[in-house]
């Protein structure tokens, strides 16, 4: 078991690692941001002059040396645009980004597990029939184009939640469920065809047999058995959560991670980029992480391999 | 017990996910209190508005003047900040402000006067050290202020007493009145000695008509009224500037009546808010003017004067207008707009194909053999991917095939300046008020921005930016003006019309200078 966290830290440490490189190459390819910054009748020496305190006209071996340096201690340098450290600004964000990413993993299981063991439990019925329909249009939905539409239903329309920015749970709903949909979708189908199989299974017929109560099966034998792959799918997809929230987090105006990120991105701000990048590589890597372990503990198979 | 674990766990889970958000603003309040509902004059008194929401599309650099160039930036704390000289908000006049007046000593001295009984948010007072020191900060490399490059030509400030301030500068420069109405603005010594550039970009004081509240990063900034203001206290109290990056969001919010004003609202979004009865459509013609760059340092036919001219002769602007921009904008025939102090009336090319084609055949094309590159970004100008679409068709009639190539605004700025452009672009410039900083700025061999070069031509402006005497300033640069039309320097486009969602009971008049500010507002 040791062994197998000893080389699943490593490779949580290689992943980010590569990320970062990667995107550090990436975005000093899209250009130098210097000229982003600076009004439009700087003189040449002038940007040069710029350049050059800011570092830019070195070498890109020597910049990415450095940076590789100093983020191992942890910093990533300043915001070129305010001054303020990178890392900072964005751990700043990350609450608000976690909120809406937990807000949306509970709505999701608040319906879908319930959906999904009663679509199994009714198979083939025309409930059945409706959520497995349903789950396709959740997952094809654009969120992007649901966002502006839920906005317009309930804020516009009529009035009753408000349409974007953070401060109280009223603000949380709607990009939350936003954000929640593709789950749901995932999480219905999944809870779905794992309880199907597990009430395939020899015990719980043996149990049916001896007149066990239909109901009690259900949720105190199948259900339990169907938890542990549900469970790992839930941690996967809570590093797609905090990912994912960009575009809601743009179309809502919610102040997280993912909305400085894609506007520092535009802005050529590269330390945040890059600290922002840092972070959800590490949370995504150390979720995944977190969920194999478990997913060992549970099933000593995998350790093996 | 077991049944109530549910709810119980319901209730801590929201207790938890309400606790981890920092700052909470209130419920939005509908702003909409002109109902026509039961309105009794005895609630009248109470319920009169005092406050704004206006809604931005991006979160402010730094809060600390001087700094960063950014519109959104500027924008916002020119409500806390006072500059020196501003401008008159429909004809761009200089306005004398914290300055009261100013003159030129000789060729390298300027000389203002200040106003007195002005003080700061934190009782201090304004005077000639505040100057200085606001002029230095931006000087001082260790700040990082980007507008140092525009001042490079200041040696030094000089305070003659608390009222009186010297400029020096290196070079003759009869820009520098510009500059100090478009850059400057005044912060407090001792504050920002006292506290550190960093707390004093994040709680800002000056002697502005706002007062600092709250900054949540990418959320809000707030502000509250500054009774002393030694302009009379604001009529509106508290001001919210709301940050909403995506368009569509941002009307929506506006329509919900959760913000009471924004700015850049597409043209064909005006319907949208002219049809809500509590809503209505600002407009202004903007001193930011748009125009299509014909480049000369890119080999190829627009190299050729006769193809450029065949070019202004092709691109019907007065279609593009009324079809493209429904109407909003306001044409223009040469490199200056009306705003523009030394502006000069130069030939208008109207639309005549047959006269672009003959003068293609004389510079010895047939239209079928040229094909044209044109740049675009999408979204950083009025319906501009859209226009550069139309001029492709445009050209596209009298045989020319165009290649439009939409860009992100970032790549498509560097490719002007790094010279990586091929042969037409469509860019913006402003605020635009003085002949300098836009024909300097974009004419001459080392300003990317027109990518248009005649060694004349420079020489001209060169000697244009020197001369001190207001009448013979003017007539150098009508001469300047004739030239680059007669050269077909660009195809000018128009004045951007600039297009404001407003709350139907706030009085509010759109500037030319773009800025926004509250003190001028009012609730009827």
């Amino acid at each position: 078991m040791l062994d197998f966290v000893v080389k699943r830290s490593l490779q949580v440490i290689i992943v980010v690692f590569l990320a970062l490189t990667a995107v550090f190459f990436l975005i000093r390819l899209s250009g130098d941001p210097t000229a982003l910054f600076l009004p439009p009748d700087t003189s040449r020496e002038q940007i040069e002059e710029y350049r050059e305190l800011l570092g830019f006209n070195r070498p890109l071996y020597v910049q990415y040396g450095e940076f590789v340096g100093n983020a191992i201690q942890g910093d990533f340098g300043q915001s070129l645009r305010s001054g303020d450290s990178a890392l900072g600004l964005v751990l700043a964000r990350l609450p608000a980004t976690f909120q809406l990413a937990f807000s949306a993993l509970f709505i999701s299981l608040l319906v879908a597990i319930p959906l999904g063991v009663l679509a199994a439990y009714k198979r083939n019925s025309i409930f059945d029939r409706i959520a497995v329909a349903t789950t396709v249009v959740g997952q094809a939905i654009p969120s992007f184009w649901l966002g502006l539409l839920l906005i317009y239903t309930f804020a516009v329309s009529f009035s009753l939640l408000p349409s974007s920015g953070g401060g109280s749970i009223m603000h949380l709903i709607l990009p939350s469920v936003t954000l929640a949909t593709y789950s749901i979708a995932r999480f219905t189908r999944f809870t779905r065809s794992t309880m199907l199989d597990v009430l395939r299974k020899d015990y719980i017929r043996t149990a049916k047999a001896s007149g066990a109560p239909t109901g009690r099966l259900v949720l105190k034998y199948a259900l339990k058995n169907s938890l542990i792959p549900i469970i790992t799918l839930v941690a996967l997809d809570l590093g797609t959560l905090l990912g994912g929230a960009v575009v809601v987090e743009m179309v809502f105006a919610w102040p997280g991670v993912g909305r400085l990120l894609l506007q520092s991105l535009l802005n050529r701000d590269f330390p945040i980029v890059l600290a922002g990048v840092f972070i959800i590589a590490f949370i995504y890597s150390i979720v995944n992480f977190i969920a194999d372990i478990l997913y060992a503990y549970v099933n000593p198979q995998i350790r093996v391999k | 017990m077991k049944k109530y674990f549910a709810p119980i766990l319901l209730l801590v889970v929201l207790f938890v996910l309400t606790a981890c958000t920092e700052g909470t603003s209130e419920q939005p309040s509908k702003s909409n209190n002109n109902d026509s509902t039961t309105d009794s004059s005895s609630n009248n008194e109470e319920s009169k508005k005092d406050s704004i929401v206006i809604g931005f599309e991006a979160d402010a650099g730094t809060l600390i003047a001087n700094t960063d160039v950014n519109y959104a930036t500027d924008a916002q704390i020119r409500n806390i900040y006072d500059p020196l000289i501003t401008r008159d908000s429909q004809t761009g006049k200089y306005i004398p402000f914290l300055a009261e007046s100013w003159e030129s000593i000789d060729e390298l001295t300027w000389r203002l006067t200040l106003k007195e009984g002005v003080k700061f948010h934190n009782g201090a007072d304004f005077n000639a050290e505040s100057v200085k020191f606001s002029i230095d900060y931006i000087l001082d490399e260790n700040n990082g202020s980007f507008y140092r490059s525009r001042w490079a030509n200041i040696s030094e400030v000089v305070v003659l007493s608390p009222t009186e301030v010297e400029i020096r500068t290196s070079v003759p420069f009869p820009g520098l009145i510009e500059r100090i109405t478009g850059d400057l603005l005044i912060l407090e010594p001792g504050y920002v000695a006292e506290v550190g550039n960093d707390e004093a970009a994040k709680k800002p004081v000056g002697t502005g008509p706002y007062k600092f509240v709250e900054w949540s990063r990418d959320n809000y900034l707030k502000l509250e009224a500054f009774e002393e203001y030694w302009n009379g206290a604001p009529s509106i109290k508290q001001v919210e500037f709301r940050y909403i990056p995506e368009f569509s969001s941002r009307l929506s919010a506006f329509l919900s009546g959760e913000i009471d004003l924004f700015k850049n609202i597409p043209v064909d979004s005006v319907q949208s808010v002219e049809a809500d009865a509590n809503s209505k459509i600002e407009e202004v013609s903007s001193s930011r003017i748009n125009y299509l760059a014909l480049n000369t340092h890119y080999e190829g036919p627009l190299q050729d004067e006769k193809v450029r001219l065949a070019i202004n002769y092709a691109v019907d602007v007065d279609e593009l207008i009324s079809a493209i921009l429904n109407g909003h904008a306001t044409k223009m025939t040469g490199p200056l707009s009306k705003i523009n102090s030394n502006y000069t009336e130069t030939t208008d090319y109207s639309y005549d194909a047959d006269k672009a084609i003959a003068l293609l055949k004389e510079a010895g094309y047939a239209p079928e053999d040229i094909t044209l590159t044109l740049d675009t970004p999408n979204g950083r100008y009025p319906m501009d991917a859209q226009v550069a679409q139309a001029i492709a068709a445009q050209l596209q009639r009298i045989g020319i095939k165009v290649n439009v190539q939409v860009n992100e605004w970032g790549t498509h700025l560097e490719k002007i300046r790094n010279r990586e452009m091929k042969d037409m672009y469509i860019l913006g410039w402003g605020p635009a008020f003085e002949p300098d900083s836009t024909i300097f700025d974009l004419f001459t061999q080392n300003a990317p921005y027109s990518s248009f070069y005649d060694e004349a031509i420079e020489q001209e402006i060169v000697a244009a930016t020197k001369i001190f005497d207001n009448a013979e300033r003017k007539e150098a640069y009508n001469h300047i003006q004739h030239l680059l039309v007669d050269t077909a320097a660009w195809v000018p486009l128009w004045q951007q019309g600039d297009l404001y969602a407003v709350r139907a009971n706030l009085k509010f008049e759109p500037r030319v200078d773009e800025e926004i500010k509250v003190f001028e507002m009012s609730w009827e």
